[in-house]
């Protein structure tokens, strides 16, 4: 009896993906090349015809794999699209415009001032709707059957940009002005993280979390 | 390219066609088709398959390894929504298409 499964392995060569992957790919054509074989058989062709007509069923072996690593590479594509990117856009954006609105209705931030330049600032009524935007980036995520960490850089994502400002700007934009004191470019710093990135980012956390409780129980009751 | 892309679409609906009955393994969507078709349509592995993990892709169709009476663990790919929602269209495309060409080639007959 012929193993299919290391005929396919053997001239598919190297397909995308884990390891996982590759052997339920191989499986799949296997089991397909099998059966037409023994298709074949049963309606009495001779075992080498049988074969050479199983083999030409494949078309060209490096054909099928460009066509099987191209096929992947547009899922991946687009599973990155809907399950961060789109995901990602809209919360940003949402952030974005909450914030600008309570700007433009004159909403001061509650600050906590430390003595310094510049002190802890809770926008509370932004912080309180951070946990909506983040449960929509979640939500959209998961529609897209996003997963794990691609469910919560979407949600996330406002708090991320912030970090990732600050991580990049801040220490440049206090080497150029250096008439900061030295002790007060960290506390600025770490009042700017709380303020932008530890507080929004636990709120937009506490959405995704409620978005995922939600779903969970939707799933139970169906 | 034109050559490719059309293919590629006949080969789409004849899948969706199929699977409009009942979930099918790869094999038997292949057998289905080239049977349903008087033996026209006869897609190489290097045609089906790359399709099948596209359509996959776009959430036409799900994927899910089964083990059958026979004890053998077959992938079986299910219709989703998405991909019952394309086949009207994509049939309405085809017939236009179809009705063109016999125009044409009533045209190019007389002429």
């Amino acid at each position: 009896m012929r193993d299919w499964r290391a005929f396919v392995t053997e001239r598919l060569g190297s397909v995308r993906g884990d390891q996982a992957e590759r052997q339920q790919i191989e499986s799949e054509l296997a089991q397909h090349l099998e059966e037409y074989y023994d298709d074949l058989r049963t309606q009495g062709v001779a075992e080498k015809l049988a074969f050479v007509q199983t083999c030409a069923r494949v078309g060209d072996w490096k054909e099928l794999r460009q066509e099987i690593n191209s096929a992947r590479q547009e899922g991946t594509m687009t599973d990155r699209v809907q399950q961060i990117w789109l995901p990602t856009l809209v919360t940003l954006v949402l952030a974005a415009v909450v914030l600008t609105i309570l700007a433009v209705v004159d909403a001061h931030p509650v600050i906590f001032d430390l003595g310094q330049l510049r002190g802890v600032m809770l926008y509370v009524p932004w912080l309180l709707l951070l946990p909506v935007v983040g449960a929509i980036g979640a939500y959209l995520s998961r529609r897209a059957q996003g997963t794990g960490w691609r469910v919560y850089v979407s949600g996330l994502s406002p708090a991320l940009a912030w970090g990732v400002v600050l991580v990049l700007v801040a220490p440049f934009a206090f080497l150029v002005n250096p008439a900061v004191a030295p002790g007060l470019k960290v506390t600025s710093i770490l009042a700017m993280v709380v303020s932008w990135v530890v507080l929004p980012g636990i709120a937009l956390g506490i959405g995704i979390a409620l978005q995922g409780l939600q779903r969970s129980r939707t799933a139970t009751s169906v | 390219m034109i050559r490719t892309e059309l293919k590629r679409g006949t080969a789409e609906l004849a899948v969706l066609s199929v699977l409009e009955s009942g979930p099918l393994h790869g094999y038997e969507i292949g057998r289905r088709i080239e049977e349903q078709s008087g033996g026209s349509l006869r897609y190489t592995l290097a045609a089906l398959y790359p399709l099948l993990y596209r359509m996959e892709h776009r959430g036409w169709l799900r994927g899910e390894w089964q083990t059958g009476d026979s004890g053998k663990r077959r992938r079986c790919y299910r219709l989703l929504p998405r991909g019952r929602k394309m086949l009207k269209p994509m049939r309405a495309e085809w017939a236009d298409l179809f009705r063109a060409l016999r125009r044409v080639a009533k045209v190019a007959t007389h002429a």
